[in-house]
């Protein structure tokens, strides 16, 4: 093909034919063609009559080509010698390419391209040369100026247009050509085009404001001049201008309040003593020029198409900001944009609106609340999260419009439940910027709220939530005032998992638990005693979002430290937890856990309901999660034993705090919480290995409490007994506390003292009164529980297979039977004595001893077969055993139990009993 | 030549509107309306006047009607079939839809409920139609050789057009209603920058200025949420055309926005069968229904179903529309009759209501018993809202476009004299165009523009191709309305474009007038030296 093509272009007397042309241009854009073809038909195209066509290629080749492109530019520059279309063109090329830098457009040719005779070039000239080419200001707008009286409209559009973009290249220090420019396109107002009065709106804005900027005595003068001439435009008919004079409002530094206000309004304002301010020279120049701006952003704002409706909006953005009454009367009417029936503008009125709030000019009223919480209902998604953007950050007046607002954002939760992270995220923005709100409410919310965790009505979670997270949020940047009561923090750690979003802004899921964590102790114990550095570097809160007005008094720099103090105290709790590599459990247990210290003093001063309260709620929460290791399953069986243990201990502390001691608890209840407080410890230390020598001492000291109790109160009978065991438990913890660095604490101390009195006294406890018992148990304080891990469980599994009632073993009477026992061990050591304890509904108990030496595997899970035999078959036609395994409590050295071959001590049941069936052989 | 305009009716009052213009020996009859406080002779207007001798077609090139309200197409039929009128009318396509229904049915109502004689018959409303042109907006219609019509849009009702007239040089506007600023359901007039000798302009609210319609929208929507939301019924009495489609636009504009399942109910009869019209009619409605069309009818409601009398009592909250308007009659003051004892519902009302009629009364007094007739009374117990509306434009909205138009004259028709008068001073003092508001039969006389055609010199045309401007810096003693002090000391910079300038007129005896350009001028006086 290149050989028959190439003999073809040597003719360059006949024009090309647009066949040739397009094999030309296939050629030029493919990558692959030889660099041979391609400069021969360079040198084809630069030697034929230029065209339209062949400048396209001509810029094809030099895009493509790069080692070509410098001839192939020179070959397009030389066609703009002459000023005719083609010139232009391939002027319009030139510019196109991606190296215009290099190329100069001198002053000669660029006037004389402009005054050429294609009308279309020099639309073209005007419109682009000023953006494209370094041409000189100062003959750029002589020539721009000069063409605003072309005869053609499109000239005179593209004259102006070009005097917009030069106006923002610089700066022009002579005055009268910014102002003879100005006037210019003032007088094109007037023009019978379209096109034309459009590009004349944005020259009077962009040389108007040059123009007040040229002169600061003048400034106020020229701003309020180029308000109204603009304003004068917002009447156009075509769309397009009006747009454009909003576009221009928009961009307004200056304006008389009163040029502002009468932009409102349709009715010329009256020469009114309310104008005692104004000077004498915008006092006259408001005469003259106030029917103009009459009304004319209501007019925008009213506007049949949504495009000038949406600037005018957009321009009160600007607007607004500069006088606060007219900021406070416009608001009325953008309230009104709420009922637009274009989104669009609804959410630039919102959008505008949130402006306003940054800059604190939004000063929502109560008549602007329908409108403006309606939309919170609004069915498009982006227009309700524009109004909780502006919730968010508004200063609301009042408690009845903060109230409102709680309601309307329920409402929203309630029909829209998709909305629910960021309906939650505003309720903790309100909290947080109307704690004196908060306070005034949080009566009422708690009843609410405990109601519902009482059970009392319905739960409806996502309310509680929301309630929840405006009065938990309301401390957040304030000193702790008191009044949120700390149980309500406890009430939102169980809905951590759906409330943390809402404060995604300012911490993460571990801060907030941290956050609510010291937030529920009691009053006394929360003024924050960590001292910051002066120097800590701020955080930004919400990028762009803060409000400026000092009268918000939200967020400044004193916030900015408190914030940061929230975080270091959480650093603290993640240093202590992260640098120990246990898992996730472990330090959600531990954060827990290290809340009941708070919780035992406020038991002390007197709410135990309080107390009791939160503890059930943490109690569920806990008991709802589900875990697949074993380790963790340990841990949590662990934490919800030590839960109960402790609330069993609250129960029963009330019994000793002097008010309550007049109540009518029956001594009966005591007895029976106390008994029950004494197997839930003896499980705990028996159906738990691996404590260490902390955890060990930790619980041994609830032990004491337990028996000291038990001694203060109730114990008449076993005295003795009770002092054995707590003497044996005392020298436990004696011993371990010799092994390590730890100070006993006081009551520990103090029952040593009473313990070595009593024992030095008499031999037994019974000289010791009751009152020296209780004179201990004041000084004690519930030790924070730090969970290391290593717990785990005893637990056992036992099942009897090819047994149930329709199914029974048989049985001859008198003789001995086996019952056939498959068994899983779980943590089982070899020193833990397990025994099968089988018991007749009479009473009567057999003990099998299970000997787990000769079990040969070892692991943290052993199954094994064990055949117990039965020897006391009674004489009945059938019976049903209960069978269980026990463990043997070793931990206490007192050795009450004595059983003929039966165990020594206590035992405690390592899995559910489970019945066995036996049926006589012998039916008759 | 000059433009003559005789004011036949709507001359400093309201009603039977029609205006017949000559301008440059054309003759025009815009509008043919009909007085309805009237029932003598001065119910039409006075057509002798045209022509003594009743010969109207030689008199008259054409009629243009602007829209279907009967003081503007009320006396069409009459005039064309009784008068004997039959040369072209036009007017626009929904108006032409719309206005023999009115006719018709404002010729039934005079029949049937006053038993008066009929004026004219259903046969002559259609034949008078078929003597209709129906025009298209912006469509300029060639009546005859030098006659030519465009229509503009102009809001009002649905069909309404301002219509513009050029004859040779001289051009004029016509308005009729129109309102520049936009409703639900019509947009605002709109029309393009012309240079007129005349606009004549209607000028029902010439002192009101119109506060923002938004305000007194959300009262409405306020009033009726409350009401709807307390369990009660809404009962909107309105006229069939116009009114009853804007509430119906914004409430279902509300219930879709706010998710309200109560439902809306038209009464069956004229509204249902003017939505039809309406569905149609999307063309000249306003620019959301325009865009938005194509996925949904903004006349198609959902919300809307069709009243059943057996509804009037069933329990549960709704809103009704029912004709007519103002509860004189009909259906409306059927649900009065049910739905006032209850203070749970809500009547809204029109901003105007005809003395004598329930609406009237309602307004006015506070009387909590309506007397219907000798034999039923009502105690009314339900809440009255009343809102405005009026699809005239206000007083700064006719300042507006007589600014935007900048005509050479303006003449006011369709107003109360003391506010035309005082409007008339404004347009006089601020515009500082020459303005007349003559009365019923005057005729006012205007000079027109004409122009001279002349030949152009080549050199001349060659050189207004050429761009020739020059800049100068003068004092400028225009002071387009600033009130700069220190204006003159700087001197302004002015640009002039000289092309125009450097053309000199020629008119010689006997010869066309020629333009040359002034090197030219020398030469041709050197030449008639030569000759002479």
């Amino acid at each position: 093909m290149d050989d028959t093509l190439q003999p073809q272009w040597n003719h360059t007397e006949q024009p090309l034919t647009l066949h040739t042309l397009s094999s030309i241009r296939s050629l030029l854009i493919n990558p692959s063609t030889p660099k041979r073809i391609v400069s021969s038909i360079l040198k084809t195209l630069t030697q034929s009559n230029l065209t339209h066509h062949t400048l396209n290629l001509l810029s094809d080749l030099a895009t493509h080509h790069s080692s070509l492109s410098q001839l192939a530019l020179d070959s397009l520059l030389r066609a703009t010698d002459s000023p005719t279309r083609l010139a232009v063109d391939s002027l319009a090329s030139v510019s196109e390419l991606s190296f215009p830098q290099e190329f100069e457009l001198d002053d000669d040719r660029f006037v004389s391209m402009c005054f050429g005779p294609s009308i279309p070039g020099r639309v073209w000239m005007l419109r682009n040369a000023g953006y494209m080419f370094r041409i000189r200001p100062a003959l750029l707008f002589t020539v721009l100026l000069g063409f605003t009286k072309d005869p053609y409209p499109y000239v005179r559009a593209a004259s102006l247009e070009g005097l917009v973009g030069l106006s923002e290249r610089g700066e022009f220090h002579d005055v009268s050509m910014v102002k003879g420019c100005y006037l210019r396109a003032l007088e094109l107002f007037d023009d019978m085009e379209d096109c034309v009065r459009l590009s004349a709106v944005r020259v009077v804005a962009s040389w108007g404001l040059m123009l007040s900027a040229s002169s600061a005595d003048m400034k106020a003068y020229w701003c309020n001049e180029v308000f109204a001439k603009l304003c004068s435009m917002a009447r156009d008919m075509s769309v397009k201008v009006r747009v454009e004079a909003f576009n221009g409002l928009a961009k307004m530094e200056i304006v008389s309040k009163d040029f502002l206000l009468q932009s409102l309004s349709k009715r010329v304002l009256g020469n009114g003593k309310q104008r005692e301010t104004m000077d004498q020279i915008t006092s006259e120049q408001f005469t003259m020029l106030a029917t103009s701006v009459a009304g004319a952003l209501m007019h925008g704002l009213e506007d049949e198409f949504f495009e000038v409706r949406k600037s005018a909006c957009q321009s009160l953005h600007r607007l607004t900001i500069l006088n606060v009454e007219f900021a406070r009367e416009a608001l009325d009417l953008l309230m009104d944009m709420l009922n637009d029936d274009s989104v669009v503008v609804r959410l630039q009125a919102l959008e505008t609106m949130h402006h306003m709030a940054i800059n604190g000019c939004l000063k929502l009223q109560e008549k602007h609340l329908h409108m403006f919480l309606g939309a919170l209902l609004d069915n498009s998604r982006e227009v309700r999260c524009a109004v909780r953007k502006i919730l968010k950050i508004v200063k609301l007046g009042d408690l009845a419009m903060f109230k409102s607002s709680i309601d309307r954002l329920l409402e929203n939760l309630d029909s829209y439940l998709q909305d629910e992270a960021d309906v939650f995220s505003a309720f903790s923005h309100l909290g947080r910027n109307h704690k004196k709100f908060v306070g005034y409410i949080v009566k009422e919310t708690f009843e609410e709220v405990e109601a519902a965790f009482e059970g009392n009505v319905e739960f409806k979670s996502a309310r509680i939530a929301a309630l929840l997270i405006i009065c938990i949020s309301a401390p957040l940047f304030n000193e702790y005032l008191g009044i949120i009561p700390p149980v309500l923090f406890s009430y939102a750690v169980t809905l951590l998992g759906r409330i943390y979003h809402a404060f995604s802004d300012i911490m993460d899921k571990d801060t907030l638990l941290a956050y609510l964590c010291e937030k529920s102790r009691p009053p006394s114990d929360s003024v924050p005693d960590i001292n910051h550095g002066d120097g800590e570097q701020q955080l930004s809160l919400i990028e762009g979002d803060t409000p400026k007005c000092a009268s918000n008094g939200v967020v400044d720099s004193k916030i900015g430290s408190q914030i940061m103090k929230e975080q270091k105290e959480l650093t603290s709790y993640q240093v202590e937890h992260h640098q120990s590599e246990y898992s996730e459990v472990t330090v959600y247990i531990n954060y827990i856990l290290a809340k009941f210290p708070d919780m035992w003093q406020m038991i002390e001063t007197g709410f135990t309901n309080e107390v009791l309260r939160s503890l059930r709620c943490l109690k569920e929460e806990l008991a709802s999660l589900k875990f697949d290791s074993l380790e963790s399953r340990d841990a949590l069986a662990f934490t919800l034993l030590y839960f109960r243990i402790i609330k069993l201990l609250v129960e029963v502390w009330e019994h000793l705090l002097p008010a309550k001691g007049l109540r009518s608890h029956g001594l009966g209840e005591l007895e029976f919480k106390l008994g029950k407080l004494d197997r839930r410890i003896k499980e705990l230390m028996s159906k738990f290995v691996g404590f260490s020598g902390e955890e060990e001492l930790n619980i041994l000291e609830l032990i004491l409490v337990t028996y000291a109790l038990r001694l203060c109160k109730v114990e008449t009978i076993c005295v003795n007994l009770t002092f054995k065991r707590l003497a044996s438990i005392y020298s436990c913890l004696e011993s371990l506390l010799k092994e390590r660095p730890v100070l006993p604490s006081n009551f520990v101390v103090e029952l040593g003292k009473l313990l070595h009195e009593c024992q030095t006294a008499s031999i037994n406890g019974a000289s010791c009164s009751p009152l020296q018992f209780d004179k201990c148990l004041k000084l004690f304080s519930l030790k924070k529980f730090v969970f290391h891990g290593t717990i785990r469980q005893l637990k056992t599994e036992l099942s009897i297979s090819n047994n149930d009632s329709l199914h029974p073993f048989p049985f001859v009477s008198g003789l001995p039977v086996s019952v056939p026992c498959e068994i899983t061990l779980h943590n089982i050591i070899s020193k833990c004595k397990l025994w099968l304890k089988m018991s007749l509904d009479d009473g009567l108990v057999q003990y099998v001893f299970l000997d787990l030496d000769h079990l040969e595997d070892s692991g943290d899970v052993r199954s094994l077969v064990f055949v117990a035999p039965f020897y006391r078959t009674p004489k009945a036609h059938s019976f049903t055993l209960k069978v269980c395994i026990s463990l043997e409590c070793l931990f206490e050295n007192v050795c009450p139990v004595q059983r003929y071959g039966g165990p020594k001590y206590e035992l405690v049941p390592l899995c559910k009993e489970k019945q066995v069936y036996f049926s006589n052989v012998n039916k008759d | 030549m000059a433009i003559e305009t005789l004011v036949l009716g709507a001359g400093q009052e309201v009603g039977k509107s029609c205006v017949v213009v000559n301008i440059n020996g054309k003759r025009i009859m815009f509008d043919c309306g009909m007085h309805m406080g009237y029932n003598d002779h001065r119910q039409f207007p006075d057509f002798s006047l045209i022509s003594p001798s009743r010969n109207f077609n030689d008199a008259l090139s054409c009629i243009i009607i602007t829209h279907f309200h009967l003081d503007h197409v009320g006396a069409l039929a009459y005039f064309t079939e009784v008068c004997g009128y039959s040369g072209p009318v036009y007017m626009t396509y929904p108006t032409k839809a719309l206005a023999p229904l009115m006719l018709e049915d404002y010729r039934k109502v005079m029949v049937n409920r006053r038993g008066e004689e009929e004026q004219f018959t259903s046969d002559h409303i259609a034949e008078c139609m078929k003597k209709v042109i129906a025009v298209d907006l912006k469509q300029t219609v060639q009546v005859d050789e030098d006659l030519e019509i465009r229509a503009y849009y102009a809001g009002h009702v649905i069909g309404a057009a301002m219509f513009y007239v050029k004859v040779g040089d001289a051009e004029m506007v016509y308005t009729g209603d129109y309102n520049m600023t936009p409703d639900r359901h019509l947009g605002a007039a709109q029309i393009d920058r012309l240079r007129l000798d005349l606009l004549i302009t209607e000028s029902t609210y010439a002192t009101t200025i119109r506060d923002s319609k938004y305000a007194r929208e959300r009262e409405f929507l306020k009033a009726i949420h409350k009401c709807v939301s307390g369990g009660g019924k809404v009962l909107i009495p309105t006229f069939a055309l116009g009114r009853a489609q804007e509430l119906c636009i914004l409430l279902e504009d509300y219930w879709e926005r706010m998710n309200l399942k109560v439902p809306i109910y038209f009464s069956a009869g004229l509204t249902i069968q003017a939505n039809m019209y309406y569905k149609m009619l999307i063309g000249w409605t306003s620019q959301k229904i325009k865009d938005t069309y194509s996925t949904h009818n903004a006349f198609d409601f959902k919300n809307v179903h069709k009243f059943e009398r057996s509804m009037l009592d069933a329990p549960g909250p709704c809103v009704l529309f029912a004709t007519p308007g103002m509860i004189s009659g009909g259906f409306s003051l059927e649900v009065f009759k049910h739905w006032a004892p209850s203070e749970n519902n809500l009547v809204t009302l029109p901003g105007y209501c005809l003395a004598g009629t329930v609406g009237h009364k309602l307004i006015s007094g506070k009387s909590t018993n309506i007397d219907i007739d000798p034999d039923t009374q009502i105690d009314v117990r339900c809440q009255i809202h009343q809102l405005a509306f009026s699809p005239h434009t206000d007083s700064k909205g006719i300042m507006d476009l007589v600014k935007f138009l900048s005509p050479k004259h303006v003449i006011l028709v369709h107003g109360e004299k003391p506010k035309m008068d005082s409007l008339k001073e404004r347009i006089h003092s601020e515009l500082e165009i020459p303005c007349y508001n003559p009365a019923n039969n005057e005729t006012v006389n205007i000079p027109s523009t004409n122009y001279v055609n002349a030949e152009a010199s080549g050199t001349f045309i060659r050189n207004c191709l050429n761009p020739n401007f020059k800049f100068q810096k003068c004092n400028s003693v225009d002071t387009r309305d600033s009130t700069l002090i220190d204006r003159n000391l700087t001197p302004e910079l002015q640009v002039e474009d000289e092309r125009v300038a450097d053309g000199v007129l020629v008119m010689e005896s006997n010869k066309k007038a020629k333009i040359v350009h002034r090197d030219e001028v020398l030469l041709m006086l050197d030449e008639k030296k030569q000759e002479a």
